[in-house]
């Protein structure tokens, strides 16, 4: 199966097709600036080359310039086979990673914490209402993933799948596409400040959430959810601070 | 399928009809859903049999089956299609063919992330409706549950293990939901609820798929039901009288 199209709200602001007639050069521009920007993430796959084409309006002859061009600039790297495809570079660079949180006001930073809490506070609570035996084997499957994961992308991928899963074991298909929308549109963020830190701290978080919802307990679980998505809010606010004083 | 109900005494007479309704409408799904399932492992065999490798491509010759299904149960199953096992087909480590049902523009494919190492993966095999035929070798009705991959809603997905000598390859499926399930039950159920007692209709384990009472709402666990319960036969729900009211 080809890669899918990225489904982000980055990928949405950066893929808006270009108008007819874009050249390759333009092509060019963009990709490299995302990429610098730290909207595509080093080791990140680019979508099959029609359907990036097909995302930003050119002709994949077009596109395939514009990959060439990206490739002697080192920014982009193809690998052939099964597996294969085009791969982001990104320069090795320490700010990279905390330029999409410079677009993010405090306000809005505290806005999204807000209405994670919400959101995850209340799936916890009716979680532990509403879940079975088998939910909370399966809720554990995925924390034991998520302890398992080293590199951040496939931590980041761990964590969404849990607090998705958690809305999903409330039983309710509106609280879990709200938290599949918010980690769709800040998942990249959460994990941001957790870059070469101990992440014991979120693990014991997350135990004493399943803990919870396995013992019925809605109130603490609750608690423990709301607890938890606000002191990820505070780091979040901490680095976007820190970004002033250097 | 049949049904013999062992009846209690809060679900005589109009519970029999009530499960049998319910399981004669899942059990067409789960015989359409095994067509297909015949049509992959015929493909499956053809392939062993001619020594050669059996492909993504091939999958093409069930898709007229799958809008057929799709067709068949109209406002009744949201999607359909054939999982594979892992490995099962040479050019694709794991491959999902799932059809969502016609919403105006024709039948739409289900685009999923099967690659492990994206972020978006989607691994299909630590599913309820792929473990448990893959399991039993038997058919399974899974839910209700959350599906945030295909319908986005409360479903159910019936599946139907695909086996080729002996080999796993897969699952064929189809998915309903929630909702369509207790639209077709709820009269009945209302009718059963005013001998004073609500009459409930929950899965094996015990979660609520439809209810005569707002006080025990789809979704939740029936922890403590009441004495009486019919049981589906060859489906894994059982019809429960609720704990007594309190006056």
């Amino acid at each position: 199966m080809p890669p899918p199209a990225l489904t982000t709200v980055r990928a949405r602001t950066l893929f808006t097709p270009l108008d007819a007639g874009g050249r390759a050069d333009t092509v060019t521009r963009r990709l490299a600036n995302a990429i610098r920007l730290g909207l595509l993430l080093d080791g990140e796959r680019l979508p099959a080359e029609s359907r990036l084409a097909g995302q930003l309006g050119v002709s994949t002859v077009t596109l395939r310039e514009a990959l060439a061009t990206l490739r002697t600039m080192g920014l982009v790297e193809t690998r052939r086979g099964r597996g294969g495809g085009s791969f982001v570079r990104a320069p090795d660079d320490a700010d990279r990673l905390e330029r999409p949180l410079r677009v993010l006001s405090l306000h809005e930073l505290r806005d999204i914490g807000d209405h994670r809490a919400a959101i995850a506070g209340t799936a916890a609570r009716l979680a532990a209402d509403r879940a079975l035996v088998s939910d909370v084997t399966t809720l554990r499957e995925h924390a034991e993933r998520l302890r398992g994961a080293t590199a951040l992308t496939d931590r980041r991928r761990a964590d969404a799948r849990l607090h998705i899963e958690i809305a999903a074991t409330a039983q309710s298909p509106r609280l879990t596409r709200a938290e599949m929308d918010l980690w769709s549109e800040i998942g990249d963020l959460v994990w941001l400040p957790m870059e070469g830190r101990d992440v014991t701290p979120a693990a014991r978080d997350h135990d004493l959430l399943i803990g919870a919802i396995e013992a019925r307990a809605p109130e603490r679980a609750r608690e423990i959810a709301e607890r938890h998505v606000a002191a990820e809010t505070d780091r979040l606010l901490e680095l976007r601070l820190s970004l002033h004083r250097r | 399928m049949t049904v013999h109900a062992t009846s209690g005494p809060a679900v005589a007479g109009e519970g029999g009809y009530l499960l049998a309704d319910i399981t004669a409408a899942i059990g067409r799904v789960v015989r359409s859903v095994t067509e297909v399932g015949a049509a992959m492992t015929a493909l499956a065999a053809a392939a062993r049999a001619g020594r050669h490798p059996l492909r993504r491509a091939d999958l093409a010759t069930l898709r007229p089956l799958v809008a057929q299904v799709l067709a068949r149960h109209r406002g009744f199953a949201a999607g359909a299609g054939v999982v594979l096992a892992p490995d099962a087909l040479a050019d694709a480590p794991r491959c999902i063919d799932w059809w969502w049902a016609d919403r105006g523009s024709g039948p739409g494919h289900l685009e999923v992330d099967l690659d492990p190492a994206s972020a978006e993966f989607y691994d299909y095999t630590t599913t309820e409706w792929y473990r448990e035929p893959a399991r039993t070798g038997q058919p399974c009705v899974a839910g209700p549950y959350v599906d945030y991959i295909c319908t986005r809603e409360y479903t159910f997905t019936v599946s139907v293990p695909m086996v080729d000598d002996g080999r796993f390859v897969g699952v064929a499926g189809a998915d309903i939901l929630a909702g369509e399930v207790e639209r077709m039950l709820l009269p009945r159920l209302s009718l059963l609820g005013r001998a004073g007692r609500p009459a409930v209709l929950v899965s094996g384990n015990g979660r609520v798929i439809a209810s005569s009472t707002a006080r025990i709402l789809p979704g939740t666990v029936l922890r403590s039901p009441g004495s009486s319960t019919a049981a589906a036969d060859g489906l894994p729900w059982m019809l429960v009288g609720g704990p007594e009211q309190a006056a």
